[in-house]
């Protein structure tokens, strides 16, 4: 009797330690999964030099939802998306298309806070946005991306990509800092090949 | 109305242009999360250089516009 008892918890241990034995297979922000070799081995490296943050932990705390926004005066939008029918957003290259972008929350909060009287004022946009307030006179797009919905990848920016104006003082605003924050404070990704026709386009008055 | 004229758009987000008065411009889309426009003149050594090599200058040229907008002053 005592051996079979000695054999049963001999058994249960056995399934319980397999079971603590499974392997735990991480799964990939989708955001990061979408990354082709080239924009993978890029990210490599960012987080690399961001140590100890990295993408995964920034998407993570910055962007839970995954959705990612930006703004463009209405005639830069007219001009260069749909007079000419651009497939993705951004500067492209022969390598792809690349376009800087914040938590979707984090412009929607500061278009709100900037509204009065139906139009937007600028210098509270700016104000919310760290960023001068001649950027945002006159009408403006906001653009929204469900990175997850649309399988697009996003990485933290590097000096390397098309459109970083460096920062040269620590008083420079609207430039470039590595780390995946603007110089203004508001947290940023560089998104690789942002899809037109998925990407929600809202005008601001 | 506008005389301005598109010589090239560039999928790198700027436009060669030439303006009313003859001259030739480049207007650079410059910043991150909100973008704007700079607009410099080609001075005659740069349109030569446009004239000559064509796409391949004005990809450095809007490369460097966008590594610092004011351009030493001369952005507009």
């Amino acid at each position: 009797m005592t051996w079979m008892v000695r054999s049963l918890l001999l058994w249960a241990l056995l399934v319980v330690g397999c079971k603590h034995a499974e392997p735990v297979v991480a799964t990939p922000t989708p955001a990061l999964a979408a990354c082709d070799a080239r924009q993978a081995e890029i990210s490599k490296e960012a987080d690399q030099l961001a140590q100890p943050w990295s993408i995964e932990q920034h998407l993570a705390k910055n962007f839970p939802d995954l959705k990612v926004s930006w703004l463009m005066p209405e005639g830069l939008y007219q001009k260069y998306v749909v007079q000419t029918a651009a497939k993705n957003f951004g500067r492209c290259d022969d390598t792809a298309c690349y376009l800087f972008a914040a938590p979707s929350a984090v412009i929607q909060e500061a278009v709100n806070k900037s509204m009065t009287g139906g139009t937007h004022a600028p210098d509270v946009l700016g104000q919310a946005l760290g960023l001068p307030a001649k950027n945002f006179e006159g009408p403006l797009r906001m653009m929204t991306l469900d990175l997850n919905a649309s399988g697009t990848c996003a990485r933290l920016p590097v000096d390397s990509d098309p459109g970083v104006w460096k920062c040269q003082t620590p008083e420079d605003k609207d430039c470039f800092k590595f780390g995946g924050y603007t110089s203004g404070g508001v947290p940023e990704v560089m998104v690789i090949n942002a899809p037109v026709a998925q990407t929600t386009v809202t005008e601001i008055p | 109305m506008s005389q301005e004229q598109v010589l090239y758009q560039s999928p790198l987000l700027y436009r060669v242009l030439r303006e009313e008065d003859g001259a030739l411009s480049i207007e650079v889309v410059v910043g991150g999360i909100a973008m704007h426009t700079v607009r410099v003149r080609l001075t005659v050594q740069e349109a030569e250089a446009y004239a000559r090599e064509g796409s391949a200058f004005t990809d450095r040229l809007a490369r460097e516009i966008m590594a610092q907008p004011s351009f030493g002053g001369r952005a507009r």
